[in-house]
């Protein structure tokens, strides 16, 4: 019975991670095989290699129905002869905008509170921890409660920058917060106050600028979050340009198996495209301030 | 004379408190400095707090108790009178719970290998492991859904698999859109949040009574059961109850395989079917019942605080 563990504890152990690990990968990587399939009915996708199915998606290609894939609108126009005109597909930009402007909220709210939590001792100190690092509502409960308390403006941009940037707070908090949490944050406060800046400089300029990777880390949890957000959306969204969530479900509910493959591997994409930029850019942009 | 007295108990208090906010408006001390300056730092939380979720909050309380269904007017309990008395809604929230709890012990209890022999044993491309486990962390549910369609969907993957060796019709072996469909579609979501916590928790376990108790002869198994198992407890308590939340929260995995009638699902219904008070009383039901089982785990349990 004792020799059972030794023998056994570890590969059982291995073969569970092993296990799981497929389970979770094996239908990204299928997805990502079959959206460049004509068809799928047997065991594999067959038909190889179409783009079609991306065609479609993107809006390149003609479709229709609710079948029908991205709108594009004109992004900028480029004073290049007559002017040349950018097109973006309609629903990829609006969701980078929407989870870009929770970000930027998530920001100017979830910076300066992990800052009050880790550095200060004040009354209540847990509750504003608590409050500020659960997250209290689920989407569909803030989406009702959205349209019952702003009808007009729940289902505007606005209103989904806004309820992204509620429901997502506390992974921005989570994050910053453990950076500054590794900080000598007094020493740091102290050492700038002595050299003659104010209160409001030394948070600014030094506090936050060091906590660079802490933030970054934050902004790109929150992003990526915002832009797969379903549950809100789906409440409070009303007319218009459909959140990037809202356009994966009706590909996965309407389209051929293959287009929805490439609805959803395009979604794949997004989310590991945007985390090397936003990765990169962070870090830069922070760099030659610092320096 | 009484009033007067009673005005007078009220009035230092009152004082107090002008001045409390006196003090934070024109601080004189580094020590009201100081608190003007948290006060400051919670403000943009706060504003944000009260505008996209106390005032929305309210508003949702209101309407469940309202004797319109479109205005806010008069004051009813008929609403949650429905949800208590109406067998249908018992049945509704039967089986979310039975539902969250069962695919929360799968979860964790896949979750505690997994951490294990990620932070444990050295693996070759852990690093990789890791990524790849938390990849899902960023699907919505909707996605969990399709991957479960890609796999034992009338077209999936293992579904025609098992109908070559069976020789059976596809349709017919067919699992993703039915409850066991949806119990792995759920388990799918909810393994990389649960292996995220343990993860952190594995992180603090003291190696050094470990390494004591295999060099005193215990096998690994007594190690765990011994050693290991009492200083993650914690941890497992705070996934527990976390996972729990996400359960109860899904809701897009429902829109795509709509096989079980819960909560979240039955709320998007009574919306549809603009039946606000009943909605309202359902979602005012379920922000007390997760704010409160939350509170009280995290209070009487040593659970660690955390997403």
């Amino acid at each position: 019975m004792t020799a059972l563990s030794r023998r056994f504890g570890r590969p059982a152990v291995t073969l569970v991670l092993l296990v799981t690990v497929t389970f979770l990968i094996a239908p990204v990587a299928l997805t990502i095989v079959g959206s460049f399939a004509r068809e799928w009915t047997g065991v594999f996708p067959a038909g190889f290699v179409t783009f079609r199915n991306w065609a479609e998606v993107l809006g390149l290609a003609d479709s229709i129905g609710s079948q029908r894939s991205m709108g594009w609108d004109p992004l900028v126009v480029l004073p290049v002869g007559d002017g040349l005109t950018l097109m973006a597909p309609a629903e990829l930009l609006f969701s980078v905008g929407l989870a870009l402007g929770g970000v930027l909220i998530n920001l100017v709210v979830g910076v300066p509170i992990a800052y009050a939590v880790s550095r200060y001792e004040f009354r209540g100190k847990e509750w504003v921890n608590a409050v500020s690092v659960l997250p209290l509502v689920p989407g569909v409960i803030l989406g009702v409660a959205f349209l019952r308390a702003y009808p007009v403006l729940s289902g505007t941009s606005f209103g989904l920058i806004v309820g992204y940037s509620l429901l997502k707070a506390p992974f921005m908090v989570m994050a910053v917060q453990s950076e500054f949490e590794s900080m000598p944050l007094r020493q740091l406060e102290e050492s700038a106050r002595s050299l003659g800046a104010s209160w409001p400089r030394t948070f600014l300029t030094v506090v936050v600028p060091n906590a660079r990777s802490g933030i970054v880390s934050g902004a790109i949890i929150c992003w990526t979050l915002a832009a797969a957000e379903f549950n809100f959306s789906y409440v409070v969204w009303a007319k218009g340009t459909q959140p990037l969530a809202l356009f994966l479900q009706r590909h996965i509910s309407n389209s051929t198996f293959t287009k929805a493959a490439a609805a959803v591997s395009m979604f794949f994409c997004i989310v590991v495209a945007i985390t090397l930029l936003l990765q990169a850019f962070g870090t830069r942009g922070f760099d030659t301030r610092g320096t | 004379m009484s009033t007067s007295g009673r005005i007078a108990d009220v009035l230092p208090a009152v004082r107090g408190a002008v001045e409390d906010l006196g003090s934070v408006a024109v601080p004189t001390t580094e020590r009201d400095r100081e608190r003007r300056r948290i006060a400051a730092l919670c403000a943009p939380f706060a504003v944000l707090l009260v505008v996209a979720g106390v005032y929305p909050l309210l508003e949702v309380v209101r309407i469940s108790v309202s004797v319109e269904r479109f205005e806010t007017v008069g004051f009813t309990l008929s609403a949650y009178r429905t949800l208590v008395t109406d067998p249908y809604y018992r049945r509704v929230a039967f089986n979310t719970l039975w539902f969250a709890a069962l695919t929360t012990l799968v979860s964790v209890a896949l979750a505690v290998p997994i951490a294990h022999a990620l932070e444990k044993y050295d693996l070759p491309g852990e690093g990789l492991f890791v990524t790849l486990v938390s990849f899902p962390i960023s699907l919505p549910g909707i996605v969990a859904a399709f991957m479960m369609l890609v796999l034992f969907g009338n077209n999936g993957v293992l579904t025609n698999v098992v109908a070559t060796f069976a020789g059976a019709n596809p349709t017919d072996v067919a699992v993703a859109v039915s409850v066991p469909g949806l119990f792995l579609a759920f388990v799918y979501s909810m393994v990389p949040r649960a292996t995220l916590i343990l993860r952190g928790t594995y992180a603090e376990v003291e190696e050094a009574a470990e390494e004591a108790a295999q060099a005193l002869g215990a096998t690994p198994l007594q190690t765990f059961r011994y050693v290991t198992f009492p200083q993650i407890r914690p941890g497992i308590t705070g996934a527990l109850i976390l996972t729990f939340r996400t359960g109860l929260a899904i809701f897009g995995t429902l829109i795509v395989i709509q096989t079980l009638l819960v909560w979240t699902l039955q709320l998007d219904r009574e919306l549809s079917a603009g039946a606000f008070p009943v909605a309202g009383a359902m979602a005012t039901v379920y922000f007390v019942f997760v704010f409160g089982f939350t509170a009280l785990g995290l209070r009487y349990t040593s659970a660690e605080v955390g997403l």
